[in-house]
């Protein structure tokens, strides 16, 4: 963990007048650029709410619209979107799936994180990079990999054989195609997390005699947890603001015929739904502006949140 | 003590676990990866990466992503050392905000800058002075740059928390100016984590695309940068194509990741 130096005593406090005055331009100086991006992005959103209020174009031009011509609600705020399935199919897809994929990536990452701190595994430098690299993969470089890998090649094969599709399914597919970056975002972070607490306690409790479970179950997990749960948010933000993998190896469902969705997934209330990032892009493509904005600021919504509560729990700084 | 050691023995499944994940994650990750040049074979990735389009593309994109993330240096790294040093009421609500272009998916940012270049000043500046952001090059470095650029101040954060207050303190009790410290002291010491996030904010603009697709869309030859050209000739159906310009995507990305190692900086910045 890096950063428990935080300017605590004020270096100005004993200093004559003109080194005060010196550290207000000082502290001025570098507030205005961190005030630049504050403001940037602050007008980046509250200066797109009167899209919201845009109502006229689709009555207009209603033959644009690829899907939902004859819905009634299209001229109200938002395109009333909060009355309309389809959001709230796309909701309640995007939150199952992507807590699907937290789970999944939790469970694989948090023990392979340890073992790449903790053990000596051959060629941990080029894993390293390989892990590390894939967070600044373009994704739709990413999704055009899990199209190669599975469309072509053993992996085909396979599926021809058992009779399914891995690619443009919700189940496999859009799970898949999201773990790839919140795994290897996550990894980053629990493997940081583990590397941040010294062996040490560990060794000294598997000299007493505990295994190496009870070792990392009673020492390093209690001292690794507020850094894994930020590590699991990190995973499940990143998965929600999943985009270029999902429209690349997913595409969108929501012009599919119900006969293409399994009992599950109409149970689920997941048919016919996209995933919420390509659920935008779809919207505003297609021409409900309103609504595709409406979606955009609910994702906004949840986002910031979840950035409040990293920054809450102490994630001092993640990247992807 | 007997019954201690046994079950310590029978705890063996933890490491043997722990180790196999790891390994399947990386077999995993590098088949994903291998399997694109599986696929396109060795007489077509030489035939490929010998047409000139190619590397027109990637030059577009090389220097692109150079020019954003030298805007993003010029904000991000004062911006960065503010975060690093400072404290302020309501902390955790700014640095959220200020996080948000990197939570929020890029696809919904590239609708932002539609909806905000549209609007007031812009639209103004582009009926009156010529001054167009949008379906050209301009666009496509705005974009870069709203992406990057709270990327790089958070980059920049810890590479400036990595450095040890005390030195400042020092300097500065032996009478240099504040400014004077920040130049002489803090970016010296600071060097090689700045070089190192500058490298990855470069890779990450290179990657930046879903925030065009909305925004700037793709002229062939003027925008079409190469994680975008990718998208446009997937729906092409021109797949040797979309496949070379993945593997030069990949390697770009391992190069970048591989020289930030080199350089010593962290990926992860916890």
């Amino acid at each position: 963990m890096c950063g428990e130096r935080r300017s605590g005593a004020d270096p100005a406090v004993s200093a004559g007048p003109s080194r005060r005055s010196d550290h207000r331009a000082f502290r001025l100086f570098f507030y205005g650029f961190a005030g630049f991006l504050f403001l940037y992005t602050v007008s980046l959103f509250l200066g797109n709410l009167d899209q919201l209020l845009v109502t006229a174009g689709p009555e207009h031009a209603p033959e644009m619209l690829a899907w939902g011509s004859g819905r009634a609600v299209m001229t109200e705020f938002a395109g009333g979107f909060w009355k309309d399935p389809y959001f709230w199919k796309s909701l309640n897809l995007t939150v199952l799936l992507t807590a699907i994929t937290t789970l999944v990536a939790a469970l694989a990452g948090i023990p392979a994180a340890y073992a790449l701190s903790r053990y000596r595994i051959p060629g941990r430098g080029v894993i390293e990079v390989l892990f590390s690299s894939i967070i600044v993969v373009p994704a739709s470089s990413v999704g055009l990999c899990l199209i190669v890998m599975f469309n072509y090649g053993p992996l085909w094969e396979l599926q021809q054989a058992l009779g399914f599709r891995v690619a443009h399914s919700i189940f496999p597919g859009m799970v898949i195609a999201s773990f790839v970056l919140s795994f290897a975002l996550g990894l980053s972070a629990w493997k940081a997390t583990f590397d941040s607490i010294n062996p040490r306690f560990e060794q000294v409790a598997r000299s007493l005699g505990s295994g190496p479970w009870r070792a990392f179950r009673t020492v390093t997990l209690p001292l690794a947890r507020s850094g894994l749960a930020a590590g699991i948010i990190l995973a499940w933000t990143r998965a929600m603001a999943e985009f270029g993998a999902v429209l690349l190896f997913c595409g969108t469902f929501a012009e599919l015929p119900l006969s293409r969705f399994g009992t599950i997934e109409r149970a689920l209330c997941i048919d016919r739904a996209d995933w919420l990032s390509v659920a935008v892009w779809a919207q505003i493509e297609y021409g409900n502006v309103e609504y595709g904005f409406a979606l955009a600021f609910v994702m906004v919504i949840i986002g910031g949140v979840s950035a409040y509560v990293m920054h809450r729990i102490g994630a001092r700084g993640y990247v992807w | 003590m007997g019954g201690d050691n046994r079950s310590a023995r029978s705890q063996r499944w933890w490491p043997v676990l722990c180790v196999g994940l790891a390994l399947g994650a990386v077999a995993f990750y590098a088949f994903l990866i291998a399997s694109n040049w599986i696929y396109l074979g060795w007489s077509d990735t030489v035939y490929f990466f010998s047409q000139p389009r190619m590397w027109q593309r990637f030059w577009l994109t090389l220097w692109t992503s150079a020019l954003a993330t030298s805007f993003s240096l010029l904000i991000g790294v004062p911006a960065g050392y503010a975060l690093s040093r400072f404290t302020f009421p309501a902390r955790n609500f700014f640095a959220s905000v200020i996080d948000l272009p990197i939570v929020v998916s890029p696809a919904v940012i590239g609708a932002f800058l539609f909806g905000i270049t549209t609007a007031a000043p812009f639209r103004h500046l582009g009926e009156n002075y010529g001054f167009y952001i949008g379906r050209n090059v301009a666009g496509v470095l705005l974009v870069q740059f709203t992406v990057t650029c709270a990327f790089c101040a958070r980059l920049m954060k810890a590479a400036f928390d990595l450095v040890p207050t005390r030195f400042e303190a020092v300097s500065r009790s032996l009478g240099a100016s504040n400014f004077r410290t920040f130049f002489k002291v803090v970016l010296p010491t600071a060097k090689n984590g700045i070089i190192a996030s500058m490298i990855v904010v470069w890779a990450r603009a290179a990657a930046e695309w879903e925030g065009l697709m909305l925004f700037v869309g793709a002229t062939e030859g003027e925008t079409d940068i190469m994680p975008f050209a990718i998208y446009l000739d997937w729906n092409g159906g021109m797949m040797g194509w979309v496949v070379s310009m993945t593997l030069v995507c990949l390697l770009l990305a391992v190069t970048a990741t591989a020289a930030m190692r080199i350089i010593g900086g962290r990926s992860n910045v916890w």
